[in-house]
């Protein structure tokens, strides 16, 4: 049997020092009501060679998004990727081993992690990163979770444009308590309608959210922002691409609390969505509000430098019905892939890699709107993604798609106001020839 | 040696160019942007690629994994991870797909995923699955959310959920989350739950009991049919903790034992590896009466065609942006199809071997908390060693001279010195009789150089490390020096 390396001869021995006759035997105080008198209804084992053939059968019926022209981004985005880290991602002694609870044989995967908390921190000048979340929509729901408890207020305020499966994960987090979510909806220039947020905001709103580059791509105004949430004593939470902060002002310096987000754009490959990883950094005042692992650094009992997992008596492991979250597994191994990367890519290769995607996007930009019956709503302050609207925008897409491009993401499947709209992307892979391409097609679709 | 972190290594290297500069005219920012809302600097290291390799490489070696340790970590499950599974999560039909590409460009991952659905649903006696929770947390948020809907649904109010006191950590900080109010039941002298006990505490504002089964002790509630009509008579419902399936695995079934909904550890039960803590899949299974709650999307076969299917009458939502972490489901996947029905037989029993072999070969060294034959992993209570000087976290830390990663220590709470031992059936008669000899050395070595016990670990990469201080004067960040 495959993974099974015990010999009948092993199994009889291990049996005779028990003390049982048989392996069945090792299951008597199973009463017999809850015993199967059936075999499991599965095919029986495979060899390796067979369970490949399956299985990579599979994947073929897949078209992996390179065989397209694509500008699909709204939250996962596909860049380019050093061979050197899958590399180093597949040492087994990252990849196989467990949380570091025991620091004395873990002092590499919690130098590592620590590593990964100093470059969160450094781009986001937070004081604090935790060990990392699940993904950006359940790291925003905990972000919000954490400003209810620190304020001990009711409410939530989301503004602006928002990633809808963000927002709809932040409904389920929250479904169990009695908070209120209040949304302030975009204005007409597709950003956060500060008015309106002034209005909403009162004495009992815990925290004001909202994301920059928000869901359209566009750049907030994030100090102002801060100080609107401020002037009520609530806390601004901000939800980002990580990237954009190669070119953007570091949130810690605009009065952010609390910055949250999707890695995947730190060395994830797209994956179908998942896995990729969630990050939490704060101010250091809230430290003891936040949601899952830290690593710190500090001595061995010889006084040299070491690393253990922290503060845990925040975490549900010791706090058990009071722990900031229930949160236990998270994705370490996307965490510390996002350190390795940086690190390979250096200061450099992430502004080149910002820059780049930036300078395709404000090209792309320019590029549609010299087209005829295409219309871009908001103003060119984006980063890598940006909304254009056109009639008929489903058929539009289905077109494009035909002759092998894939436009972007439709924003009127979630949201029928936006029926005519699509956010489209470009990251550092799109040359000018796939743009070119895009725009000439869409040109001649809509004019024949 | 070289302890240097990262930041300190900057060699202000020039650009290793992994990025192709494009043709089109590189964007200036500042005619863009307010210049407000720019960043002047950016203090990130600038490295060779040979020096990060190096870096990593080294850092790599400092650690214990299953590829290279005994790791006997109890409710963690630490078997082996077929490398079968790491090439076929990596193919490029698998990585290079966009989760927002239309459902005809992603058909092999959604049958895969309708796939594994019909395998789980089979191995668990389950209707549906929920792919979305990406850890056993998560997962057991998902549950829990839908079992609340579900009583609100029908009007129920309901306000306690009941956990064991031997229970998992994550259970009662989830129930909690649900806005539940928790009502802990003692273990009795057998270490199971006191159906007695039970019968006094339930009544009808009981929304739940979650359970794992074995429970932490590693032994099989053998009451829990009885449990589950007490709960099920007061229109409570079971939530099964799949932490410890693993020795059940064609034994029996959570539906048989009267269990309502399932989460499954993928990366417990069937073999995804750790990463060092995550990524893992925590997926949610269901019977008839929690099928309209489950998260959206589902995966439905449509003729011959595969797709997201949005309705659920009564869904909870979302629990995260995509699908869940579907790399992972594909390592389950392969591993499910590679082992069989009969396969997965064998895990079981082979787990539950190993563990009572530890148990029978130890238990005259170390006392056993519960002298019950055990499934998957034996709790010691180190109280005897404790009286000679060395406790369970000291025996724990010698073991590491010996290359074994430490047992779970001290859970459940309710042992005193407690080290949980999950051996795995992946593990030969040779690896468990060097940890057995092992656990029997360290005994002895208690009574004739306590300190040395007290004082390890000696081999490993760092001394013990002062955790009271790491909490005393958090360092959680590199500092620019003279900053």
């Amino acid at each position: 049997m495959p993974y099974i390396l015990n010999t009948k001869e092993d199994v009889k021995e291990m049996l005779r020092a028990i003390g049982a006759s048989s392996l069945e035997e090792l299951y008597s105080l199973l009463p017999s009501k809850v015993k199967l008198d059936v075999p499991l209804n599965l095919p029986t084992s495979k060899s390796e060679q067979e369970v490949k053939r399956i299985v990579k059968e599979l994947s073929e019926k897949n078209n992996p998004i390179e065989k397209y022209n694509s500008f699909l981004g709204a939250g996962c985005y596909d860049h380019y990727i050093p061979a050197a880290l899958p590399f180093i991602l597949s040492r087994s002694q990252f990849l196989t081993a467990y949380t570091p609870y025991q620091a004395e044989c873990s002092q590499g995967i919690l130098q590592a992690i620590y590593e990964y908390q100093s470059f969160l921190c450094l781009l986001t000048d937070m004081d604090v990163s935790n060990a990392s979340l699940l993904d950006g929509a359940s790291a925003l729901s905990e972000a919000v979770l954490m400003s209810l408890r620190i304020t001990k207020r009711k409410k939530v305020l989301l503004v602006g444009a928002i990633h809808p499966e963000y927002k709809e994960t932040l409904y389920t987090y929250l479904s169990g308590f009695d908070f209120i979510i209040q949304e302030v909806e975009p204005g007409d220039d597709g950003l956060v309608d500060k008015e309106a947020v002034k209005r909403a905001i009162d004495d009992d709103t815990a925290s004001c959210l909202f994301s920059s580059p928000n869901f359209f791509g566009l750049v907030e105004d994030v100090n102002e922002l801060s100080v609107i949430a401020k002037s009520r004593g609530s806390l601004s939470i901000m939800l980002t691409n990580p990237l954009s902060l190669a070119v953007f002002k570091e949130p810690g310096s605009l009065g952010v609390d609390i910055v949250c987000g999707d890695g995947q754009p730190l060395g994830g490959g797209l994956n179908f969505g998942g896995p990729s990883f969630g990050f939490l950094t704060v101010k250091k005042d809230y430290l003891r509000q936040m949601p899952g692992r830290v690593v710190g650094k500090t001595k061995d009992r010889e006084g040299n430098e070491a690393y253990c997992l922290t503060l845990q008596a925040r975490e549900q492991h010791i706090r058990r019905e009071k722990a900031t979250s229930n949160i236990c597994s998270n994705q370490s191994l996307n965490a510390i892939a996002a350190a390795i990367y940086l690190s390979l890519i250096g200061r450099d290769g992430l502004k080149d890699l910002a820059l780049y995607s930036l300078s395709n996007t404000q090209y792309l930009y320019q590029r549609l709107k010299e087209v005829r019956g295409v219309r871009i709503p908001y103003s060119p302050c984006v980063f890598n993604e940006f909304v254009w609207e056109t009639e008929d925008a489903p058929r539009i897409i289905e077109e494009l798609y035909k002759k092998n491009i894939i436009a972007g993401y439709y924003i009127g499947v979630k949201l029928d106001q936006y029926k005519n709209s699509i956010l489209s992307c470009c990251t550092e892979k799109k040359s000018k020839e796939e743009i070119d391409s895009f725009v000439n097609t869409l040109a001649e679709i809509l004019h024949g | 040696m070289d302890k240097k972190v990262i930041f300190d290594k900057d060699k202000n290297f020039q650009k290793s160019s992994y990025f192709k500069k494009p043709e089109v005219p590189l964007a200036k920012v500042e005619d863009i942007f307010p210049k407000r809302s720019l960043r002047s600097s950016l203090p990130l290291p600038n490295l060779g690629e040979l020096d990060v390799i190096r870096h990593y490489l080294h850092l790599s070696e400092l650690n214990f994994s299953v590829d290279t340790n005994f790791y006997p970590l109890g409710s963690c499950t630490m078997k082996y991870n077929p490398k079968i599974n790491e090439d076929l999560a990596h193919l490029d039909g698998f990585t290079n797909i966009h989760p927002f590409q239309d459902s005809q460009d992603v058909e092999g991952a959604l049958e895969l995923i309708y796939n594994l659905e019909e395998l789980l649903c089979e191995i668990t006696g389950m209707k549906r699955f929920t792919f979305q929770p990406s850890s056993g947390a998560h997962g057991e948020l998902a549950g829990m959310l839908m079992i609340r809907k579900f009583h609100e649904t029908k009007g129920n109010i309901k306000t306690k959920v009941i956990i064991p006191d031997s229970a998992h950590g994550t259970n009662p900080a989830t129930a909690s989350m649900c806005g539940y109010q928790i009502q802990v039941i003692e273990s009795n002298s057998d270490g199971l739950i006191d159906t007695g006990k039970l019968r006094e505490i339930i009544d009808d504002s009981v929304a739940a009991i979650m359970l794992t089964n074995p429970n932490t002790l590693g032994l099989f509630e053998e009451d829990i049919l009885t449990i589950s009509d007490i709960v099920h008579s007061k229109g409570g419902l079971l939530y099964y903790d799949g932490a410890n399936f693993n020795p059940l695995l064609g034994i029996t079934k959570p539906s048989l034992m009267g269990f309502d909904l399932v989460h499954l550890n993928l990366h417990k039960t069937f073999s995804t590896p750790h990463g060092c803590g995550g990524p893992g899949a925590g997926v949610v299974g269901v019977g008839e009466a929690l099928e309209d709650f489950l998260p959206v999307p589902l995966v439905k076969k449509d003729q011959d065609k595969f797709c997201f299917d949005y309705e659920v009458r009564h869904s909870i939502g979302r629990l995260r942006s995509f699908y869940g972490n579907f790399g992972v489901l594909v390592r389950a996947y392969a591993y499910i199809l590679r082992l069989g029905g009969d396969g997965l037989l064998r895990v079981a029993q082979n787990s539950t071997l190993s563990a009572n072999y530890i148990k029978e070969k130890l238990k005259n060294y170390y006392q056993v908390a519960f002298p019950k034959k055990c499934m998957h992993e034996v709790v010691f209570t180190c109280q005897s060693q404790k009286e000679r000087g060395a406790s369970a976290f000291d025996i724990a830390k010698r073991l590491i001279d010996f290359g074994i990663h430490p047992p779970t220590m001290y859970f459940p709470l309710i042992v005193k010195e407690a080290l949980m031992v999950e051996p795995t059936e992946t593990e030969s008669k040779q690896t468990l009789d060097y940890f057995i000899q092992t656990m029997i050395d360290i005994d002895k070595e208690i009574s004739l150089d306590c300190e040395k016990v007290k004082t390890s670990p000696h081999l490993a990469p760092v001394k013990r490390v002062d955790e009271v201080k790491a909490a005393r004067f958090p360092n959680l960040k590199w500092e620019k020096p003279g900053v």
